[in-house]
């Protein structure tokens, strides 16, 4: 698989970024990566890559890689071997879970790292400690998509795979920029509309997907549930509805139509005319099939799991779920956030969604497993971890993920890492949050090992290994496995990413099926796929939805307002917004030369208007101030944004860091927090011109 | 014994070599021979990933790896030029092997204009080709015109107009490319308008077409090209690894006018593809809406033979604003203006697009005006383009060094 000679070896493999999962070839001279190559056998991407996926061998072999495993000693960091380094984890972990008890952890999975991965650290966790406190980062993304689609569909996944928006007539885009987050699912919605096909795009902002559109709707942001009411309820009075599916495979319409009655003029809260809001609801309902993609602008904000719900019922109105051309498709953001969540690096389930507080599904486990005493209670959520270091969290392990960067109000993070007894962080660089680390571990990248990722349109892909890691980093499962035996474990004797994939399949009914021979060619598999024989399932919701009932839900949503609005103090509206050439906190896209040519510095967008009035200039540095801290960023001044409403980029930490000034306020079924809405003040940086 | 302008039947003494063969092994048996003979250090060819569909560019070291790249691969849409730039030093340090289609050829010879590859330590076998067709477009046109699973079919070809597929089950089932491309299906856009059908400024041109007779899929169509070509050739007949015959000038005449189609249905391509972009401020207007969409992935460029530069005047944040979308024309002015003259429509840049601009008709369009108007046709020999060419770094030190003589210092 490594031999380190030989030139032109190419490694077929998926992106490491985003969730659609592309192919692409690294290209291997002599054992390092020179480069990437197109992969044009995949059916998801036909070759073709974003700027990101082209050039995502660069920062494998960055010379500030971690080599070797660190202790922090008088506040320094000291180079350790494995050994002593993982026998400190194992006995720091051990003694505090002896002395406070499984509340006392906290177990940080990253969204970045192969399901083999993800899936091996929640058992070590739930083995070792018999603890629930594990969350991974869907938490802040598509936690709600999760928790929405589940309430009203039965599975928390996307419905469709990201082709069959081919076969649709009308593509209703809500909260979604897919030309710059998911490049080459936008693609499909490009082709499309290339075929004559309708697009709707309904974005605050003017973004690039918004440029594609047939129909642009601008709303205000986060008005999303009084939109999609009023869009429903025009419907309705258009007698658009689709009647005979509404009463064969739903339950709960009336309270539906009971409460988007009141919805009928909304102008007032979402800025969008009626007239428009009808023209828009005969589109969609009229169309033959009509497909729903949404992304973080719908999930990220207290009303996250709502407004997924809000797109559930518009789906269920109009019968558009269950065959090709239909569905309600989040796109999922992480190459692996669907595989994260699937192997059970949840607070409340185990792999396959199988919940800890059932108590069939959790003996099972414990069968199967080899162990007795598994928690059942319902963890604690991500950015909930946060808020309790110190109290009663005492030691955390944060896996290739970046709070201090990534999470929302980063003061509070820093402060609240800083109380841990105990921190362990394992990942590829030095990032913000090493620096608060106990011990660091030194992980191997996408390009180093073997695996399976699983993407946006439930497709389990695989990535191969390339290269050797470099120095004495290591293969993350193999730390894992490295740990459990530190700690005594039974279970964990695993030589290979496949055999830990086949103890996740000898655990899980949904993915039994899934063998990494059926991986070989890039077609893959899509869960749930239960048996060898079984094909796999790229529509959901066929005959049947997910659910225990068998039905769809209908759920009459009324609107709220987030918990942070512009007032006189805060006048402005601070949304995020993720751009095509970064990824996250940029700790590998940053090192891609031609990336950060492309974006070195945080920027935010403002209005003419407000720019004029405020006499700021386009490329401007300038302040902005929130409740909880101040951030500074160079001005982009466009119209692609209202007056009175900012998008500043998620991707830079240090002063460009825009988790300054968001809000931890979180919604209350997902507890996802606020990070698409806050109030800022703007203000010019005296001496700065 | 055997020259230039000879024209023979060709056929590998190796019967595992014929066994895995497409008709006669005769580029297989040539490779292996000038690898097992020190001619080269390596060979360059395609092999067969995951399945048929999945053509893998591969350098070969060990003669008994050859095998493998027996046989074609109409799904083969790479381009081995770019490859031997990027990754193997231009063969600057090793002597390569090389099949090529019309496009590799082509690619080869600007790569070498520019000095990015070393011309003089590259074989090139050169390969007929009527068109390739991308792999995921195959499969889709197999499991919606042919009516047959992908994952069925064991051999797949061109041949006389028709796709023609072979199930696991033996069943053959053809049908006319016209009909599949008048549906959207078949060869990229780029290879319809392609007329290097027979790469003749290769070593040797190798291919089926007007192999007549008793020998009839049992033999190869050479025609050796150059001295490099006749003395490989030669070689390989004494040693044994090849042996040849003249060829039935029947089978030469046939295979003249297997060509004058294939060239005929180049230009039909070509007029129908240009006169749809219409001309003048029409076309202008079409172009910069087409690349608006753009997202600056780079794969254009990074495909492009005829693009070398390691300080591509589009990162020049005064000509290219950085992280601005959508990218501003001036991205693609540049492109046009550098590349133009000597497009040789390998189709890259269009086929690895993900915003589906159709780069290739357009560079391909300005090309071919370009040629009416100044007679260069690139890619066919070590003639230079029309614009300038300069080496790189040394203009650029030139070029800065004459302070008060610039206009204004472009080279910051």
């Amino acid at each position: 698989m490594t031999e380190t000679n030989g030139k032109l070896r190419y490694v077929p493999t998926t992106c490491p970024y985003c969730g659609v999962g592309c192919g692409l070839n690294l290209v291997v001279n002599d054992g390092k990566l020179v480069g990437v190559e197109p992969y044009k056998r995949s059916p998801i991407n036909e070759g073709k890559l974003c700027p990101k996926g082209a050039t995502c061998w660069e920062f494998v072999q960055s010379p500030d890689r971690l080599t070797k495993p660190l202790i922090k000693r008088n506040g320094k960091f000291e180079e350790a071997s494995w050994d002593e380094a993982l026998s400190l984890v194992a006995s720091k972990f051990k003694e505090i879970s002896d002395k406070y008890g499984p509340k006392a952890l906290g177990f940080q999975v990253s969204c970045r790292t192969p399901n083999e991965e993800c899936y091996i650290m929640q058992k070590l966790a739930r083995v070792a400690f018999k603890t629930n406190n594990i969350d991974n980062c869907a938490r802040i993304c598509h936690g709600p998509s999760v928790a929405g689609l589940s309430l009203s569909f039965g599975s928390g996944a996307a419905t469709n795979p990201f082709e069959d928006v081919l076969n649709a007539d009308v593509v209703f885009m809500i909260g979604a920029n897919s030309v710059e987050a998911h490049p080459l699912a936008g693609r499909r919605v490009l082709q499309a509309k290339k075929a004559g096909k309708t697009v709707i795009v309904c974005d605050p902002r003017y973004t690039p997907t918004a440029r594609l559109a047939d129909h642009y709707v601008r709303y205000n942001p986060s008005t999303n549930i009084a939109l999609i009411n009023s869009i429903m309820y025009w419907i309705i009075q258009q007698n658009l509805h689709d009647k005979e599916f509404i009463a064969k495979r739903t339950t709960g319409f009336d309270d539906l139509m009971k409460t988007v009655e009141k919805y009928a003029e909304v102008e007032s809260i979402t800025g969008v005319p009626t007239e428009r809001v009808k023209e828009i609801a005969r589109i969609y309902a009229s169309a033959k099939n009509a497909v729903i993609i949404y992304c973080l602008g719908i999930t990220e904000l207290t009303t996250g799991t709502d407004n997924v719900r809000s797109l559930g019922n518009l789906a269920m109105l109009t019968g558009n779920v269950g065959r090709p051309g239909v569905g309600v498709n989040p796109l999922r953001g992480q190459n692996n956030v669907q595989g994260a969540c699937d192997m059970g690096a949840y607070p409340n389930v185990f792999s396959g969604y199988q919940k800890c507080e059932d108590d069939a599904a959790r003996k099972r486990m414990e069968e199967l497993w080899g162990v007795t005493g598994l928690a059942s209670e319902y963890g604690v959520t991500l950015t909930e971890q946060i808020t309790q270091c110190g109290d009663p969290i005492k030691a955390m392990y944060i896996f290739a993920l970046n709070p201090v960067v990534s999470y929302p109000d980063s003061n509070h993070v820093m402060r609240s890492l800083e109380k841990l007894d105990f921190l362990v962080v394992q990942d590829l660089f030095m990032t913000e949050t090493a620096q608060y680390a106990d011990v660091i571990l030194p992980g191997a990248s996408f390009a180093e090992k073997d695996g399976t990722f699983t993407s946006g349109e439930r497709r389990v892909n695989r990535i191969r290994k390339a290269v050797q890691t470099p120095g004495d980093s290591k293969e993350d499962w193999q730390i894992f496995v490295d740990l459990a035996h530190k700690l005594g474990l039974a279970g964990f004797d695993f030589n290979s990413p496949e055999d830990i994939w086949d103890d996740m399949r000898r655990v899980t009914p949904s993915m039994a099926g899934i063998s990494y021979d059926r991986l070989e060619k890039p077609e893959a598999v899509h869960w749930p796929c239960p048996t060898l024989e079984h094909p796999g399932t790229p529509i959901l919701h066929r005959e049947k939805f997910s659910s225990a009932d068998g039905l769809g839900h209908f759920f009459g949503l009324e609107h709220r307002p987030p918990a942070e609005v512009a007032d006189a103090e805060y006048p402005f509206t601070l949304m995020t917004g993720r751009l095509i050439f970064h990824y996250h906190t940029r700790t590998q896209t940053g090192r891609a030369k031609i990336l950060h040519h492309e974006v070195p510095e945080a920027y935010v967008q403002i209005n003419n208007e407000d720019a004029a009035r405020l006499k700021i200039q386009n490329g401007e540095k300038i302040r902005l101030r929130g409740r909880r801290g101040q951030a500074e960023a160079l001005a982009r001044v466009t119209d692609e944004v209202a007056p009175g409403v900012l998008m500043m980029t998620m991707h830079f930490g240090g002063k460009g860091s825009v988790n300054q000034l968001t809000n931890t306020a979180l919604d209350p079924l997902s507890k996802m927090p606020e990070l698409k809405h806050s109030a800022v003040a703007v203000e010019k940086i005296t001496g700065v011109q | 014994m055997v020259a230039k302008g000879d024209m023979v039947y060709a056929w590998t003494t190796s019967p595992d070599i014929a066994k895995v063969a497409e008709c006669g092994g005769a580029v297989t048996g040539l490779l292996k021979f000038a690898l097992e003979n020190d001619i080269v250090d390596g060979v360059l060819a395609v092999k067969k990933g995951v399945d048929l569909y999945d053509a893998v560019p591969t350098l070969i070291t060990d003669p008994a790896e050859i095998a493998q790249t027996a046989g074609s691969l109409h799904c083969g849409t790479l381009l081995l030029a770019k490859l031997i730039k990027k990754y193997l030093g231009g063969a600057e340090d090793m002597r390569l092997a090389v099949t090529v289609k019309g496009c590799d050829a082509m690619g080869i010879y600007e790569l070498a204009k520019r000095n990015q590859v070393n011309l003089d330590n590259l074989l090139l076998i050169g390969v007929n080709c009527g068109g390739s067709v991308s792999p995921v477009s195959a499969r889709k046109m197999i499991r919606e015109k042919f009516g047959v699973d992908p994952n069925d079919v064991v051999k797949e070809e061109i041949d006389k107009g028709q796709f023609i597929i072979v199930t696991k089950d033996g069943q053959h089932k053809g049908i006319s490319m016209d009909e599949l491309e008048e549906a959207g299906f078949g060869r990229r856009a780029n290879c319809r308008r392609c007329k290097m059908k027979v790469p003749r400024q290769a070593d040797l041109a190798c291919g089926n077409w007007g192999v007549i007779g008793d020998k009839a899929g049992k033999a190869t169509f050479v025609e050796v090209c150059s001295g490099k070509g006749a003395d490989l050739l030669s070689r390989a007949v004494k040693a044994g690894a090849v042996a040849t015959e003249p060829a039935n000038p029947k089978g030469i005449e046939i295979r003249g006018k297997v060509e004058n189609a294939m060239l005929k249905l180049g230009d039909k391509w070509r007029a129908r593809y240009f006169e749809g972009l219409g001309e003048g401020k029409e076309r202008l207007q079409k172009i910069m809406e087409d690349s608006s969409r753009c997202t600056k992935c780079y794969a254009c460029i990074d495909n492009c033979p005829i693009c070398y530069c390691v300080e591509c005047s589009t990162k020049k944040p005064y000509l290219v604003p950085p992280g601005v979308l959508p990218v501003p024309f001036m991205f693609h002015l540049i492109r046009y203006a550098h590349v133009a003259d000597s497009c040789v429509n390998c189709g890259q840049c269009e086929e690895n697009c993900p915003m589906e601009i159709a780069n290739s008709l357009y560079m391909h369009a300005l090309q071919t005006d370009m040629e009416r108007m100044f007679g260069h046709t690139p890619g066919v020999d070590m003639d230079l383009p029309v614009l300038a060419l300069v080496e790189e770094q040394a203009e650029r030190e030139r070029l800065f060094a004459t302070g008060s003589d610039q206009i204004f210092n472009v080279f910051k």
